[in-house]
């Protein structure tokens, strides 16, 4: 859902100026979105046909336009691409898939994106191919004083921002250590994106090949997808206008999916779920100690001396000693529960959440939940009633995770507010998922993890109403009338499903529409 | 080829669509909206929910609803200065300062306005007030990197470079993006370091933006880094990747025929640039002026001159300053007082290197050039490997009467660039062989 935080920043900034004035002094943009680092959206689940396995599907690249050109969209290989697993709910990551990109272009004489027919994913008529290693990161606390010796001598290496960084991972005396990095898979191809039939006749066939199984079991996929948010988003930025398209409250259907048609670009993950629990043991039940892991995607980029540059310093490849030593790295997004970062989050904090790690949460941004201004907002507007401050019952649903459900500790006194999407990996898959989750009493839904049917719109709209409200919690002068809590009005978008189903299989996300069947009208630069 | 009446009334055909074009753009003015519903006419961007017109389409729906909030205005504002950007006519920018102060006069703590505002100053060569702009946007969000790309670009523009270093170390530390590392990019390339520069333009390629335009600019300015060095082949591939993702962009055309010229295929450049004059952009009418005065062509050049002249005179009667280009202009091609007194202006408002550059250049062909060379002197301060700057510095030297100083700022420029420009490139070449 990060996208609602891209058509507010469209609605905000994109500031740019014309060639024809100035040839003789430069203002770069100012974007509006930074697509390829972009997280849109997060899911993880267990899917029915792998048991045992956390899936996780992570995408990026919003907005993409089957017919704007198959060149256009593509993940950027100066970027580093994480799935991360936090397993003891302190919201730090235990561990870390990273995915690395690059670009390989068979023939640098030709522009082309492709020849027609291509018929695998090898096929050197596919002209411009990309292609990723994964890598897997294990975090730990340091047990012996080597090891904190060590951790110091990376510390001073580390810039200013760092070495605080590091004092906060202190615990118990112990020091949080990168503990191993391991490549998983190495030169795995990225799906070609779905040009069109006379390009690459056969899309599934070719597409699949870039499902790749991991060694010690799992798989992985990445490349374009049909995105699968469904919201009215017109509906949503026009001041949630249920009115306009005549369905208030908004359960009856009869909203537009502006997202139909849309690509995003996805890594879909699944790995057997003792690579991620705590104690690297497989989950016995919805009980188990090793239960519940939180997930997040996250991106960097390099970060840049403005004038001491890799030449100046004598250095002839700076992207390779990144690529090699792990370098100096600023994280640029971040993308957890679909509420939080663009609903919750204020325009002015937007950058700074998403430097910072789930960790930190409560301590930077938990006011912002506690009184959300979309409640706020939904009163003025329709008055529901919804409570507008004291949200413990947003954090807890969002941030903590339900008690007996998705949190990570049995003690909900002890439960850390942290953005990720809790999981409980016990919770075995519903035999007939409910697209309002927890709140239609489907437990294997969210916010127990996020399962791609799951219609996180409404399910939002009705927490921030109330619909998970405690009465004893919030006191009675919140849940006076008309309020009530929990608050029954059925509030949504009016969208309650993908425009294309979901597949019930590995990589699960329906392909895109091809370039030459694109629902979305066509447009083109005016000729300036 | 001589010029005949038929030539010449082709040449006008350009200036003629031009004027025509603003006045359609200022009938439109009335009619607020109705150029992205007119049928038929061309979105400015490919992609459809991100388009300029679509976004102005809706935000000036919602305003006109009425509203108290101030983000629907900052909103339509910045959609204005991206349909400025994509369309190249700066007459957006009223429409921009229009809404931008509605936005102000319900928020004017709004930094999305602030920011907005201060790239239109910027944009109209106020740096002092896009400074200003760009600190209020600072104070209002601070932590947000947005408000330093304003702040970065107005104190470059001003000549503040310690300080502008500073603020783009924070911004690029802030995000790293498209837009900071373009900012690190240019910044590095007025140091000198070239390679450094391309480094940094490369990642910015790299990242890409959120339209088109985004990636087709910074990988235009790739190739301009990349030719500015010599590297032909690496600049045509640049403009070419480019075109592929945004095609008939025009600089990046601009830049091929560059490309072509630099690679001695004189005609080639001249056929791409003719092409080209079809818009409103001077600098295009300008490279093919001198492509075509390097074959000898000078009855026709004298036309597109004339055009470079015409449409400068346009520009500043919509409101624009005058800029540093301007100024080089007239000291190569027009009035040699005229350009004297247009880079006093530039420099006087902005003293940046270019500013610096084009007022030791135009007090030089003014035939001040001792003074002249101070100017020149200033305008490599920071390091700048730009064989333009050294051509003029060059020239300024030996006129001053500093042979040796001249010989070296020529063989300087000759070394950056050896075929930096079809025009300029031989009298470098003339004046250190007369030197020797």
């Amino acid at each position: 859902m990060k996208r609602l935080t891209i058509v507010a920043a469209l609605m905000a900034i994109a500031v740019a100026v014309p060639l024809a004035i100035g040839s003789s002094h430069r203002e770069a943009p100012l974007t509006a979105i930074d697509p390829t680092a972009d997280d849109t959206d997060v899911y993880a689940f267990t899917a029915k046909d792998a048991p045992g396995a956390l899936t996780v599907v992570a995408n990026w690249v919003p907005f993409e336009d089957p017919a704007g050109g198959p060149n256009f969209y593509r993940f950027d290989e100066r970027a580093r691409y994480y799935i991360n697993v936090d397993n003891t709910g302190d919201g730090k990551p235990d561990v870390r898939y990273r995915f690395k990109f690059r670009d390989r272009i068979e023939n640098p004489e030709s522009f082309l994106y492709a020849l027609p027919g291509v018929s695998s994913i090898n096929d050197p008529k596919l002209n411009v191919k990309q292609f990723y290693d994964v890598e897997r990161l294990n975090y730990g606390y340091s047990k012996s004083a080597s090891a904190s010796k060590k951790g110091k001598k990376q510390k001073r290496h580390s810039r200013k921002g760092k070495s605080r960084k590091g004092k906060s991972k202190r615990k118990h005396g112990r020091k949080r250590v990168l503990r191993s990095v391991r490549t998983v898979a190495r030169n795995i191809p990225v799906a070609p994106n779905n040009v069109g039939p006379k390009t690459i006749p056969n899309y599934d066939a070719v597409a699949n090949e870039a499902i790749t199984a991991l060694p010690g079991g799992g798989k992985v996929f990445a490349g374009p997808r049909d995105d699968p948010f469904f919201v009215d988003l017109g509906m949503t930025f026009d001041a949630i206008n249920f009115e306009g398209r005549g369905n208030l409250p908004g359960n009856r259907g009869g909203g537009k999916d502006d997202l139909a048609g849309y690509g995003v670009h996805s890594i879909v993950l699944q790995v057997p779920e003792e690579r991620v629990t705590r104690d690297g043991d497989e989950v016995d039940s919805p009980q188990d100690r090793n239960a519940v892991v939180g997930v997040w995607a996250s991106t960097e980029r390099p970060r840049l001396s403005v004038l001491a540059s890799a030449s100046r310093r004598g250095d002839d490849d700076d992207d390779d000693r990144r690529r090699d030593s792990g370098g100096d790295w600023v994280q640029v997004s971040r993308l957890g529960n679909p509420l939080v970062n663009e609903v919750v989050i204020p325009l002015g904090q937007k950058d700074r959440f998403n430097r910072t790690t789930p960790d930190r949460d409560a301590e930077l941004y938990g006011k912002y939940v506690v009184k959300p201004e979309l409640a706020a907002v939904m009163n003025l507007l329709f008055g529901v009633g919804a409570p507008e401050t004291n949200r413990l019952d947003i954090v807890q649903a969002v941030l903590q995770g339900l008690p007996g459900l998705n949190q990570h500790t049995g003690d909900p006194r002890k439960a850390k507010p942290v953005d990720t999407i809790k999981l409980n990996l016990g919770t075995p898959p519903a035999n007939d998922p409910q697209r309002l989750g927890a709140l239609a009493g489907d437990l294997a839904g969210y916010p127990n993890g996020r399962r791609l049917t799951d219609d996180v719109v409404d399910i939002d709209l009705r927490v921030v109403a109330g619909a998970l409200a405690d009465p004893k919690v919030l006191g009675s002068d919140a849940c006076q009338a008309p309020a009530k809590c929990p608050n029954p009005i059925p509030l949504g978008d009016g969208v309650d499903v993908n425009d294309k189903p979901f597949a019930n299989s590995f990589p699960y996300l329906p392909k895109t529409d091809s370039g030459l069947d694109s629902q979305i009208k066509r447009s083109y630069p005016l000729q300036p | 080829m001589t010029l005949t009446k038929p030539n010449l009334i082709k040449l006008l055909v350009p200036l003629v669509a031009f004027v025509a074009t603003l006045f359609a753009i200022r009938s439109l003015d009335g009619s607020p909206g109705r150029e992205a519903a007119a049928p038929g006419v061309p979105a400015a961007g490919f992609d459809d929910t991100r388009s300029a017109d679509r976004r102005i389409a809706s935000l000036q729906a919602a305003v006109a609803r009425g509203t108290d909030r101030s983000a629907p205005y900052a909103a339509l504002g910045d959609a204005y200065l991206q349909k400025a950007r994509e369309t190249f006519d700066p007459r957006f920018y009223a429409r921009a300062e229009t809404a931008l102060r509605e936005a102000l006069a319900r928020d004017r703590r709004d930094a999305t306005a602030l920011t907005a505002m201060g790239a239109l100053a910027n944009a109209r060569h106020d740096f002092a007030a896009g400074l200003r702009f760009g600190e209020r946007a600072r104070a209002a969000a601070p932590g947000v990197a947005k408000p330093y790309g304003v702040i970065v670009d107005a104190l470059v523009e001003l000549g503040r470079y310690g300080q502008a270093e500073r603020a783009l170390q924070r911004m690029v530390d802030l995000k790293p993006n498209l837009d900071s590392y373009a900012r690190v990019s240019y910044f590095r390339e007025l140091h000198g370091d070239v390679a450094g520069a391309v480094e940094a333009m490369r990642l910015a390629a790299s990242a890409g933006g959120d339209a088109r335009e985004n990636f087709a600019y910074v990988q235009t300015l790739l190739g301009n880094l990349e030719l500015a060095r010599g590297a032909v082949p690496a600049a045509r591939d640049a403009y070419r990747l480019a075109l592929s993702r945004y095609p008939r962009y025009a600089p990046a055309e601009g830049g091929l025929a560059r490309a072509e010229a630099a690679a001695a295929d004189l005609s080639a450049a001249i056929r791409r640039l003719r092409r080209l004059v079809a818009r409103p952009l001077p600098e295009y009418a300008l490279a093919l002026a001198e492509a075509e005065l390097a074959e000898g062509r000078r009855a026709v050049a004298r036309e597109h001159l004339a055009l470079v002249d015409a449409q400068h005179r346009l520009e500043l009667r919509s409101g624009a300053s005058a800029d540093a280009g301007m100024a080089v202009f007239e000291a190569d091609h027009g009035n040699r007082e005229r350009a004297v007194a247009l880079a006093r202006m530039v420099w006087r408002a902005a003293p940046s290197v270019s500013a610096a550059d084009a007022l030791g250049w135009a007090l030089t062909r003014a035939g001040a050039a001792a003074e002249g060379l101070v100017y020149a002197q200033r305008a490599l301060r920071l390091g700048s490997r730009d064989p333009l700057f050294l051509y003029h510095a060059g020239i300024a030297a030996r006129d001053a009467g500093r042979p040796g100083l001249a010989r070296r700022h020529l063989e300087s420029a000759l070394t950056a660039g050896p075929r930096f420009s079809p025009y300029h490139a031989p009298r470098a070449r003339a004046a250190l062989a007369d030197l020797r």
